[in-house]
């Protein structure tokens, strides 16, 4: 019992000392924005994708928002991707394309396989550009943005871009701070921190782009992962192909504003992680493929964040059990001290992590929420333990996994 | 003490010291201080004549005015809304402003002239100046912001410190600052010993005593290769890469070391190295060429697309980057150009920029 716990405890110091390492550097490092100072190009041509399931009260403030970005309206064309939408979505997008003629193509789905992956590839058929971009229905793109997200095409080592995503909702109540706070720290320092190290950034499946000749090279969008992004992020990274972050283009969102969309939302993507985690996992760390060691190390340990909350809960499990039975590790007293209390407050470089962030983006007061996100923290190790636990038992029980699209909060079409 | 009451203050003092930490956090969820969403700035796109084009809404506010002054050669003054005082040259600028700054080389308000206006040496405007007609600078002069109708003229050892716009032509002689945003909407041309940060025109030419490039604008290598960034086919390569003079790679390249390609070799896609990057005399690019690190671009190179370096370019002279119908960006923290570089669109250098003369 004491060898597993003090496995959990060296695989936990792993990824404080990578919160740490991450933190620092966007403290203290060198910053790279290598694309973002072009400012005057041959601006490609370019297709957007807006992925669209039931979004009646949120897609037209995205179409209008593409509608005025500054971007050659000649060489940009907005493909709404109507998947399945019972609701008016489709009216308001056709509205839209009568309003602009020529710059909006819709794609209306009305059957097959459920999820983003499936319709975007179904949607790939009216794509000939070789920069696409992706956005979800409920992101508003400022003006600048697609010049942003394009530029590190005109780099033939980028297949993927990914730019920085920014709540809007944030005063709903305690649980869009929250998610606020987590957003800065993930998008902040985390990504930005890979960017700057030569790592694995993660491509987020909106407010993202893709090249088209590095997605047919992969073989396309898996329609069977529950999340496209992390899935395209490994395909490409295997591949030689490098995903880029951008931290200064950013476009508000819509985060969750109850707990249960919340917990849906997270459990859906703890699944999709774990299935890139299985699928690549291995191969990615040993196999014979273009990434560097680095790339290796850090694309494993990305892969692996999901995995750790049953992993936490299980080294808690152990250091009870360690307690109770009167274990007494390899140093004594003072090293089961050092791992109860570590096991009992889980890992605090992640809040370090959220703090470093708030002070970059210069909204300081809002740090003072820090001690709540020890509530967030609960409630997302349980769901991801719970989706981990519901995806191992899933070939005894027969559970199929199935999309579950984010509800929507917004009142104003 | 009594058993239950020591046991009801221990567990208060429990509670308030599981409290205590929280209770900033009470403040701010109630109160809401700082709620609002990060500022996302939606409709900036970026323009480098932005701030420009913000001064500019104020100058046409003083052309009803600064016309009567010119039909009466006369000088007025006045105070804009947000308090800054202004002067209104309607003629005879330079005698007014060699009169006024006698005592006090520094002018402190707005100016705005009428016509063309020739500027006395060594004088610092701490203000905006506008001017209808031709600009010419005096020799180390200091400029806050500078908007001109017609052409703008900086002579010997001046700076700009935060803009400076034309609507046709800005030039700047030897050894001359300009910090900030430079920007015309024909062409900007600069001397040797000239500092820059920031500059976009259509075509900006370093050293603008040869004048063959502003002549004769060169037009896009391979019009195939214009809107799109990369072509498909592209090679990898996990060391360092020299390719031969006067090769023709028919894609795109990307190192993960350094990459030499030799003089007259033609690249039809883009190139990118992750070590140091090194182009001799005559080669073309069709697309872009990037590095992680430092790049060196030979004479008479082509480059069609943005040359872009994590941390610094340098060109020598004869080089285009970009063309007339095809215009790029050349960024990278520190930038040197020999005079006889041509760029069309965009120069950005985070740190420093700086055009130096033809070895």
């Amino acid at each position: 019992m004491i060898y597993c716990l003090f496995t959990i405890v060296f695989v936990i110091s792993v990824y404080t000392a990578r919160h740490y390492w991450f933190t620092l550097n966007r403290l203290f490092g060198v910053q790279r924005h290598p694309y973002i100072d072009t400012d005057t190009a041959n601006w490609p041509q370019v297709t957007i994708l807006v992925a669209a399931h039931n979004e009646e009260k949120v897609v037209a403030n995205i179409l209008s928002a593409l509608m005025s970005v500054n971007y050659p309206s000649d060489r940009m064309l907005v493909v709404p991707v109507n998947d399945r939408s019972t609701d008016r979505t489709r009216e308001i997008i056709d509205s839209f394309v009568e309003q602009f003629p020529g710059r909006i193509r819709p794609f209306h789905r009305t059957g097959g396989k459920g999820g983003k992956a499936a319709a975007l590839k179904d949607a790939m058929e009216l794509v000939e550009t070789e920069a696409i971009l992706i956005f979800d229905a409920d992101y508003i793109p400022g003006s600048g943005l697609i010049k942003q997200l394009v530029a590190p095409f005109f780099d033939p080592e980028v297949g993927g871009v990914m730019g920085r995503v920014v709540p809007l909702n944030v005063g709903t109540n305690l649980l869009t701070r929250l998610l606020d706070l987590e957003r800065s720290g993930g998008y902040q320092v985390d990504q930005q921190a890979r960017m700057n190290l030569h790592l694995v950034p993660q491509h987020g499946g909106t407010v993202a782009g893709v090249r088209l000749s590095a997605l047919r090279e992969i073989g396309g969008w898996n329609e069977n992962s529950l999340t496209e992004d992390t899935d395209l992020t490994y395909r490409l990274l295997l591949n030689g192909w490098q995903t880029v972050y951008q931290n200064r283009s950013e476009c508000y969102e819509e985060v969750p504003e109850n707990w249960p969309v919340r917990i849906r939302q997270i459990m859906r993507w703890a699944k999709g992680h774990n299935q890139a985690l299985a699928a690549y996992g291995l191969y990615l760390l040993f196999g014979k493929h273009r990434a560097t060691f680095r790339e290796r190390i850090d694309g494993t340990l990305l892969l692996g964040v999901y995995a750790m909350a049953p992993v936490t809960l299980v080294g808690w499990l152990l250091a009870l059990g360690v307690f109770y039975e009167g274990i007494v590790p390899l140093h004594g007293i003072i090293a089961l001290f050092a791992f109860t209390a570590y096991a009992a407050v889980g890992n605090f470089a992640a809040f370090f992590e959220i703090a470093a962030a708030v002070r970059l983006d210069y909204t300081r007061r809002r740090i003072c929420l820090l001690p709540f996100l020890v509530l967030g923290f609960a409630v997302s190790i349980f769901s991801v333990s719970r989706a981990f636990v519901s995806q191992v038992l899933a070939p005894i029980t027969g559970a199929q996994f199935h999309w579950d699209k984010t509800e929507r909060f917004r009142t104003t079409p | 003490m009594n058993p239950a009451i020591a046991t009801l203050v221990l567990i208060l003092s429990a509670a308030l010291l599981f409290v205590a930490p929280l209770l900033p956090a009470i403040v701010e969820l109630r109160l809401k201080r700082d709620a609002q969403p990060l500022n996302v700035i939606q409709q900036y796109g970026g323009d480098i004549r932005h701030f420009a084009q913000g001064f500019r809404k104020i100058a046409v506010e003083l052309h009803p005015q600064l016309q009567e002054c010119v039909a009466s050669s006369a000088t007025a003054i006045g105070t804009l809304p947000d308090g800054d005082e202004y002067v209104l040259l309607g003629g005879a600028g330079e005698s007014y402003l060699v009169a006024a700054t006698k005592l006090d080389s520094t002018w402190r308000s707005v100016v705005a002239a009428g016509t063309d206006l020739a500027l006395p040496d060594g004088l610092t405007f701490a203000k905006e100046i506008y001017a209808v007609g031709d600009l010419t600078g005096g020799e180390r002069s200091t400029f806050r912001a500078i908007l001109g109708d017609k052409d703008i003229h900086l002579q010997r050892g001046s700076k700009v410190i935060r803009w400076a716009h034309a609507a046709r032509i800005f030039r700047a002689d030897h050894d001359c600052d300009l910090f900030g945003r430079i920007s015309a909407d024909q062409e900007i041309q600069l001397q040797s010993g000239c500092v820059f940060q920031r500059m976009g025109a259509p075509m900006i030419v370093l050293g603008f005593s040869d004048t063959s490039a502003s002549q004769s604008p060169s037009r896009s290598m391979n019009a195939a290769a214009d809107a799109t960034p990369a072509p498909a086919g592209r090679t990898l390569y996990d060391g360092d890469l020299e390719v031969r003079a006067g090769e023709v790679i028919p894609g795109s390249i990307v190192t993960r070391g350094k990459l030499h390609i030799g003089a007259g070799a033609h690249v039809l896609g883009s190139v990118k190295s992750n070590g140091h990057l090194t182009i001799d005399a005559g080669v073309s690019v069709d697309g872009s060429l990037l590095s992680a690190t430092t790049t060196h671009v030979g004479p008479n190179c082509r480059i069609g697309g943005p040359v872009l370096a994590e941390q610094g370019v340098s060109i020598e002279c004869g080089t285009h980057c970009g063309a007339a119908d095809n215009p790029t960006t050349v960024a990278a923290p520190t930038i040197e150009l020999e005079e006889g570089v041509v760029v069309f669109g965009s120069l950005w250098a985070r740190n420093e920029g700086r055009v130096v003369p033809k070895a």
